[in-house]
């Protein structure tokens, strides 16, 4: 296990959100990825797995936690995590097999709309019954790069959607792109996640103008979620920065001003550390 | 008086708090028959709104708001060893468009504020709607450098441990609500919004600035879940489960035209308090230049959560009359539509 994350790691099996946190899905999800990507042995991170498989529901979808079952959006991140070892391949595929069959609220596009965006493209949404967005959508494009389905048509129509979701100046805004007009601002976290997904799928002129904003982003940004992104997204354009080592480890010495990070982003910030094919391994990144 | 004995609480109730739901659901018979605004009465409900005229941030914001906060009865006596919880408006933060989050310098003032009064622990708290990178977030609106130097905790409202409360609204589906658990731990919690347009929900104030305590883990961002229920119907029940204890609305610079993101910087020059939540963000309405009435959410909290008519709010401090100043409306915005306030 990785020094950073064994303050984190319950007995039992599963992570903190913090050191001072509880047990959720999403941060074991990550650690687990994280600790994946440095080595850790599929032992050490047997419990865990088996603690999201222990929550995982029948139709394959895992919950936030067992009160919220509409908030499925963790489904992608244990995918992912299931898939660093065969004690896991059923709940992998089962949670596949329940991104496949899901899909984000979508209407067909209406003319007057004051929503710029195409709303007819299919894609997934953050719980039960609501709109696609940019995250969920990048998430389960990645757990199902992951698990060997990148070709299939729902991943195909995510990936659709990610492009129909770039803003013309460059990068994604959460999910939207104009409303009543005005085109939206671009954002770091949601630019680097979307450039991940599409890595290896588009060329590069069709998101020149994002990967040029992305990489103005990462040299500013010092916070764990995005420059956790935009090195994996810029990574998978073959983009990666000499000097992103070191943004790491100054975004990691942070935490002694700021506090402890969220697992979930101390683990995306880590997997940007770890040996080239080992990161773009567990996220599913193809590279460009 | 103290808002734990004139209004309603979250901790202990008290008699008001039974009113209101005896209000609530006396109310709820007359809802087919049409909004309760229509009733001039609203349902007897009353409640105070302090306005001061507060030029910019280089001034005494904190003695502008302990006035206002003495005004409506908030006093030494009433906040000494109380733990406050601030939840400003940080939903879009952008380093070069700072009208749109609660300025981090009404942050620090308000803090001041209550600790000046005996509070015993002043944090702050805010799950913002869009954006999931909380410390960029903090960064770009500027309010890192304020809680560093002032030394007060930030809490990340999207992603702590969840409390189910039942509903107590009904406008929506939901039969329970998820807020953060730390909200236990605190005894009140005061809403800091920004004073804007907002291009679906009319006006974004103290109400609404509620989305930003529910968690983006249960409901996604933008708070997704919420806004398939409705904004107003979503707004109603949070306000009315909750049951937050103050707003204090930073109303020096506003957002007019396509808020509560893409809108323009308006000088409004202004800071309002209260303990009703409806009271207040009609008053607000007022100054804007809106009818509250039209504001969906205020209409249906009128004689149900508190009154929104100005013959039923004590206005404390400057008339709303003397500090109005119409906020641009977009005409092709449809929540725009019929907003505009008759001049007197």
């Amino acid at each position: 296990m990785i020094a950073a994350l064994n303050d984190r790691l319950l007995p039992e099996g599963g992570f903190l959100t913090r050191p001072d946190g509880h047990y959720r899905c999403d941060a074991t999800a990550w650690a687990i990825l994280a600790a994946e990507a440095h080595g850790a042995s599929t032992s050490e991170l047997a419990p865990s797995r088996a603690r999201l498989t222990s929550r995982q529901r029948t139709d394959g979808g895992l919950a936030i936690d067992a009160d919220h079952g509409e908030s499925l959006w963790p489904t992608p991140l244990a995918a992912m995590a299931w898939a660093g070892s065969s004690l896991s391949a059923s709940s992998q595929r089962l949670a596949v097999r329940y991104l496949l069959e899901s899909q984000g609220l979508h209407w067909d596009r209406v003319p007057e709309s004051p929503i710029g965006h195409d709303t007819s493209i299919p894609g997934w949404a953050w719980t039960l019954g609501a709109h696609s967005f940019v995250e969920p959508t990048v998430l389960s494009l990645l757990a199902l790069s992951r698990a060997g389905e990148a070709g299939h048509e729902r991943a195909q129509q995510g990936a659709a959607l990610l492009l129909d979701r770039q803003l013309s100046a460059g990068g994604w805004n959460y999910g939207n792109t104009l409303v009543f007009g005005q085109e939206l601002v671009a954002l770091p976290s949601t630019t680097g996640m979307a450039l991940c997904a599409l890595a290896g799928r588009v060329a590069r002129d069709q998101v020149e103008r994002s990967l040029n904003y992305l990489q103005v982003e990462a040299a500013r940004i010092r916070t764990p979620l995005s420059l956790g992104w935009a090195l994996a997204a810029l990574d998978g354009f073959g983009e990666r920065s000499d000097q992103a080592d070191a943004w790491i480890e100054e975004t990691l010495a942070r935490q002694s001003v700021v506090g402890a990070f969220e697992t979930s982003e101390l683990a995306l910030l880590l997997i940007g550390s770890a040996p080239q094919l080992s990161r773009r391994d567990v996220l599913g990144v193809f590279a460009s | 008086m103290s808002p734990d004995s004139k209004t309603r609480t979250r901790k202990g109730g008290g008699t008001t708090r039974r009113r209101v739901l005896l209000v609530g659901a006396a109310g709820l018979a007359a809802t087919a028959a049409g909004r309760r605004y229509l009733q001039n009465d609203e349902a007897g409900l009353r409640a105070e709104v302090f306005i001061a005229k507060q030029a910019d941030y280089q001034g005494d914001i904190s003695g502008t708001v302990l006035r206002g906060l003495r005004e409506i009865g908030v006093d030494e006596a009433a906040t000494k060893g109380k733990r406050i919880l601030l939840k400003p408006n940080l939903v879009e933060p952008h380093p070069e468009r700072t009208h749109v989050n609660t300025h981090p310098l009404f942050v620090r003032a308000v803090a001041e504020a209550f600790l000046r009064l005996g509070a015993a622990v002043v944090a702050v708290g805010e799950g913002q709607g869009h954006r999931r990178d909380s410390l960029l977030v903090l960064e770009d609106s500027g309010l890192l450098e304020v809680l560093q130097e002032d030394s007060l905790r930030f809490h990340d409202l999207n992603v702590d441990e969840l409390k189910m409360v039942p509903n107590a609204g009904d406008h929506t589906q939901f039969k329970s609500l998820s807020f953060p658990g730390l909200f236990d731990s605190y005894d009140w919690i005061v809403s800091l919004p920004k004073m804007k347009t907002h291009h679906w929900a009319g006006a974004t104030l103290s109400m609404k600035n509620l989305f930003g305590v529910m968690p983006g883990i249960v409901y996604g961002w933008p708070k997704t879940a919420l806004h398939l229920q409705g904004i107003e119907n979503s707004v109603v029940d949070i306000y009315a489960t909750l049951q937050p204890h103050l707003a204090i609305v930073d109303g020096i610079v506003g957002m007019e035209g396509d808020g509560p993101i893409m809108g323009t910087a308006k000088q409004a020059g202004v800071i309002v308090v209260g303990r009703n939540f409806p009271a207040v963000d009609a008053t607000c309405a007022r100054i804007m230049g809106l009818r509250p009435e039209t504001i969906p959410y205020l209409n249906i909290a009128s004689g149900q959560l508190g009154p929104i008519r100005n013959a039923n709010i004590k206005q404390l401090g400057e008339p709303y009359e003397a500090v109005r100043t119409d906020f641009e409306l977009v005409g092709d915005i449809p929540a725009h539509q019929q907003l505009r306030l008759a001049t007197s």
